[in-house]
């Protein structure tokens, strides 16, 4: 048994609700109730609002490109400090012919203990965004076998290469797409991360502090 | 913690609140930015009224079609291999996520900020099992080093201190050598915590929304310690309020833009997860994984003329604008649940008994009515309990015995005119300088915070007045 006590506890709100159990409902299509506030707007907007975000949440947005973006990493990792590297499994560290010297991937093979080792003594973490959010600076990212949860939070600095065809107005598209998947049954991992900028806490006296838990720096790397 | 936090009487704790200039100053200055904040991220959004009706719609459609929605919940949950447990008291859930931690013989637990963990006292239940608990949340964090500090607010639940208060907790406790910048503050407790989630055997977190089609739990953090305590120790066991879900990642979205915006003024806040169970292949992520959904006395608003309680997504916008929570503070409520939506929603949950006066906590200025991002009639909803009291007999005798007087005076005319024209003799013995200066119960309940004057005498009424006037517009 992995469901303890269903039955009676929605027994007790149906009676509640004054009805017997409900076994069908239709969700009410809420989307053309959404104002769009932005109108049409091309990539070269986004990136403008991208960019205008990104320095509020503290998060340095670097414009590059295929062929520099091996060097633009290079010099990131520099001002990081250098270190230990941890990139994800990507395909596209390999389409872009990425490498970096001290480095490891998060892999299936090396285990829970081993990756997790990784990450915690890795200075930087280095990924490559699914969807980025221009309105909030966010980059979509979801856990799969060669791109751990961890990845995201254990390292000290944080770098999300962002493809310019993946960034979308706001939340609103990636969640229709995620779900749009989800409904169709196709595999989606099992955390679904939204990242915008570096970890950050305002409990004490109600400052901002950036750094907290997870990484002291983000950076977005476009291409 | 409970649900209560502060036993003594509700008077002996606002008159603390009033007395302490520290938290009041920490509070309004609090309340000052986070609804600026607030205010500049819900107009950037643009027809905030419009955002705020599909909010409400959202929390609607879910909460009458509450059994369909869990139902679908803990089919995906179980598809994905995880665990749920449907609680109906706070004992059955608290002794479910106890009987999980010993059967794993798991010893380090960390937790990041829920607070229907502390409704369910589970702290309490875990550490007498004889478990290390950290609360990883630094707020909380704070809060647990200083010997359990009640939280003052259910965003910010730290607010009531200042930066010399946490850097002598830190010292005493923690052996910190530093400074008191916050910054240097959070490094330390960063440092501290990354060995405790390293270390620790079962993580255990709330839930902001769950995902009924998916199966999975959604977490709004800004620290990130809500994500390590889900993705490091090996058993993960979530823990909800039964109503707190959505159909699916859609509807998440808008709420969590409603949520972040409404909370503390950001987009989106740095981490918005939604996960589960861990997947085939995926290394890190709970191997198992549970899910509490939590009634606790829930059901019994469900149905109810409280009922729009249940939309709450506990965003605290209500309490950035509240005077009242301004003046005594977020632990002169007695609750783990402060403020506006505190003051309707503890009395459904611990009983009128411990909390009859939170519903007259308030000045019914509405403004929480006004901010809230998914419209639950909070005020109004005060109204309503303060009607439920009063026909409950409730109140004390002697404000029985004043209201019935006053209402007897007031509903027939001649005693109220008799009543006029005898006020100002009869209380002349009760006032200097025009104003009155002592009185029974209520009045002095009134003039304790604000002037009354003394009434009038007959010949100087407004009544009077006018009926000279229309004396001399006929003539």
């Amino acid at each position: 048994m992995t469901v303890y006590g269903k039955e009676s506890f929605l027994n007790t709100i149906a009676a509640k609700l004054g009805r017997e159990r409900v076994y069908d409902v239709q969700r009410p299509d809420l989307r053309p109730l959404i104002p769009n506030s932005y109108g049409s707007l091309t990539n070269d907007d986004l990136i403008e609002i991208l960019k205008e975000q990104c320095y509020f949440i503290h998060t340095q947005l670097i414009e590059s490109n295929s062929e520099i973006l091996q060097t633009t990493l290079n010099d990131l990792i520099h001002a990081n400090g250098g270190g230990a590297v941890i990139t994800s499994g990507d395909d596209r560290f390999l389409h872009y012919g990425l490498s970096f010297p001290n480095s490891f991937v998060w892999e299936e093979a090396a285990g829970r203990e081993e990756n997790l080792l990784r990450s915690e003594a890795a200075n930087t973490a280095i990924v490559f965004a699914d969807y980025a959010l221009a309105e909030s600076g966010t980059i979509v990212i979801e856990s799969r076998p060669d791109q751990g949860r961890s990845l995201h939070f254990l390292p000290t600095n944080y770098i999300a290469i962002i493809e310019k065809e993946r960034l979308v107005l706001r939340s609103t598209q990636a969640a229709a797409d995620l779900n749009r998947r989800v409904e169709a049954g196709e595999p989606v991992g099992s955390a679904i991360n939204f990242i915008s900028g570096p970890s950050n806490s305002a409990d004490i006296e109600m400052q901002l502090v950036v750094g907290v838990h997870g990484p002291l720096r983000a950076t977005y790397v476009l291409i | 913690m409970s649900l209560q936090t502060d036993k003594r009487d509700f008077s002996e704790r606002t008159s603390e609140g009033l007395g302490d200039n520290f938290m009041r100053s920490a509070v309004s200055s609090a309340q000052d930015s986070l609804k600026t904040r607030r205010l500049s991220a819900a107009t950037d959004l643009g027809d905030w009224e419009q955002w705020r009706s599909i909010g409400q719609q959202i929390r609607q459609h879910t909460l009458k079609n509450l059994d369909y929605y869990l139902e679908q919940l803990a089919d995906n949950v179980e598809k994905k291999g995880g665990y749920v447990y449907f609680a109906k008291t706070k004992e059955e859930a608290s002794s479910y996520i106890r009987d999980i931690v010993m059967q794993k013989k798991a010893k380090k637990i960390v937790k990041s900020k829920s607070m229907v963990t502390e409704e369910i006292e589970m702290n309490r239940v875990l550490m007498d099992a004889g478990c290390e608990l950290i609360e990883t949340d630094l707020g909380e964090y704070i809060l647990q080093i200083d010997d359990w500090d009640p939280p003052s607010h259910i965003v910010a639940p730290a607010l009531h201190k200042d930066r010399s208060q946490i850097q002598r907790v830190f010292t005493e406790k923690l052996g910190y050598t530093g400074d008191e910048s916050p910054e240097n503050l959070a490094r330390h407790a960063r440092t501290v915590l990354r060995q405790k989630f390293l270390e620790a055997d079962v993580g255990i977190t709330g839930c902001n929304f769950a995902i009924a089609n998916m199966g999975a739990i959604n977490l709004v953090t800004n620290e990130g310690n809500g994500d390590l305590t889900a993705s490091i120790p090996k058993t993960h066991i979530a823990v909800m309020g039964m109503e707190r879900i959505v159909p699916t990642l859609e509807e998440m979205e808008i709420l969590d833009n409603l949520l972040c915006r409404s909370a503390v003024g950001q987009k989106l806040t740095s981490y918005i997860t939604v996960m589960g169970p861990s997947a085939t292949g995926e290394t890190d992520g709970p191997e198992e994984f549970h899910l509490v959904v939590v009634d606790n006395g829930r059901s019994e608003i469900l149905g109810s003329e409280f009922n729009e309680a249940l939309q709450c997504i506990r965003c605290g916008a209500c309490l950035n604008v509240c005077p009242v929570y301004r003046h005594i503070g977020g632990h002169a409520y007695g609750s783990i649940y402060p403020g506006p939506i505190g003051a309707v929603i503890t009395p459904l949950l611990g009983g009128y008994g411990d909390y009859k006066e939170l519903p007259f906590a308030s000045s019914l200025c509405a403004a929480c009515t006004d901010v809230c991002p998914v419209k639950i009639p909070l005020h109004e909803q005060l109204i309503l309990h303060r009607q439920r009291i009063v026909e409950e007999k409730r109140t004390s005798s002697s404000e029985r015995i004043q209201m019935k007087t006053a209402g007897r005076l007031l509903s027939s005319q001649t005693l109220f005119g008799k009543a006029l024209r005898f006020a100002n003799p009869a209380s002349r013995l009760l006032s200097r300088h025009g104003r009155i200066i002592k009185g029974p119960g209520l009045v002095r309940g009134w003039i304790n915070a604000r002037d009354l004057s003394q009434p009038v005498k007959q010949q100087d009424s407004f009544r009077t007045w006018l009926d000279r006037r229309k004396g001399g517009a006929n003539q």
